[in-house]
């Protein structure tokens, strides 16, 4: 089965079109959640990743900082999935042939890539190597506002 | 000159024009406007909380202050110009409904309570310490400052809905 078909099938399933038929009210609020989830997720991995840079809140350790900004980020990861499942799913035959998406996902995966095995690995040392801290930070930052700048540009991609 | 007219004059000037029929500016500015809410409304609320007393309440205020205000203010002067360009290239019609007035007064509004903040607390701030319990001032500029910021950006995602009868 291709991607195409795939998501004609998501599209045309009960939960999708019962989500397309939800008030204007709803698809308002999964925005607002997609953006809170965005900020909040952000916020939380910025604060460590500055951190570990050496630049940003050092009162604390990129450890204690990490273990603080957790449960922001499942919090935040909850958000951004339930949310973006609920707008793609009513409308995922005219995301699927959008690159902007599939750039996103791509991102998103390597984000999710890196934050459990490199950043995991690292903000749970109290004194990393200087170097590593520096490249999971750069590498984090990078990947999770690509995730976001990919996603505004989903508006702007023509299918 | 009324605020439309003004807004036609903004999008009618080479700036305003040039941005909004640019395929690549216009979606990047929008891009940065909305990642730079991560720097100047994230790190914001997370001041805000440890004045609340709900984030950081073992870290001094002055330390929060002092440590996330130059990438805090950095985030704001990021989101401001990305705002003021993005308003450039909106056009007449971002007045047709009042969330954007609205969205404007309630920044000038967190703006006010910031810098009262800054002219009651900014020298004493450092002498309340690790202390939990702030002045009671300090406590309820943490909340209308939460309040507002997040009002701003619950309305600015609102804006773009106007066109669709919301």
């Amino acid at each position: 089965m291709g991607t195409q078909e795939l998501f004609h099938i998501i599209q045309n399933s009960d939960i999708a079109i019962a989500l397309g038929q939800a008030p204007l009210f709803f698809g308002i609020l999964a925005q607002l959640f997609h953006i809170s989830g965005l900020v909040l997720l952000l916020t939380s991995i910025l604060l460590v990743n500055l951190r570990l840079l050496g630049v940003g809140f050092t009162y604390f350790s990129a450890a204690q900082l990490a273990g603080y900004t957790k449960p922001f980020v499942i919090t935040a990861l909850g958000f951004l999935i339930l949310s973006g499942v609920f707008m793609l799913a009513p409308s995922a035959a005219l995301y699927e042939p959008n690159p902007a998406f599939w750039l996103k996902l791509k991102f998103f995966a390597a984000a999710l890539v890196i934050q459990f095995t490199l950043y995991r690995t690292v903000t749970r040392i109290e004194n990393p190597n200087r170097w590593l801290a520096i490249t999971t930070a750069v590498l984090s930052l990078l990947l999770w506002f690509s995730v976001g700048l990919a996603g505004r540009a989903i508006g702007f991609v023509a299918a | 000159m009324s605020a439309s007219e003004l807004l036609q004059t903004m999008y009618d000037s080479p700036l305003g024009t040039s941005l909004a029929e640019s395929l690549y500016i216009y979606p990047l500015v929008e891009g940065v406007h909305l990642l730079s809410l991560a720097f100047s409304f994230g790190l914001i609320v997370l001041t805000d909380l440890r004045l609340v007393g709900v984030a950081f309440r073992q870290v001094p205020v002055s330390i929060v202050l002092q440590q996330l205000r130059p990438w805090l203010l950095g985030g704001f002067v990021i989101t401001f110009i990305t705002g003021i360009l993005l308003t450039f290239a909106a056009g007449p019609e971002l007045v047709a409904a009042p969330i954007f007035p609205l969205k404007l007064l309630l920044i000038l509004f967190a703006g006010l309570n910031a810098l009262w903040f800054e002219f009651k607390f900014g020298r004493t701030v450092i002498g309340w310490g690790g202390a939990e319990a702030l002045p009671a001032g300090a406590k309820v500029a943490g909340w209308i400052s939460l309040i507002s910021w997040s009002l701003v950006v619950i309305l600015g995602r609102l804006i773009p809905y106007l066109d669709s009868g919301f």
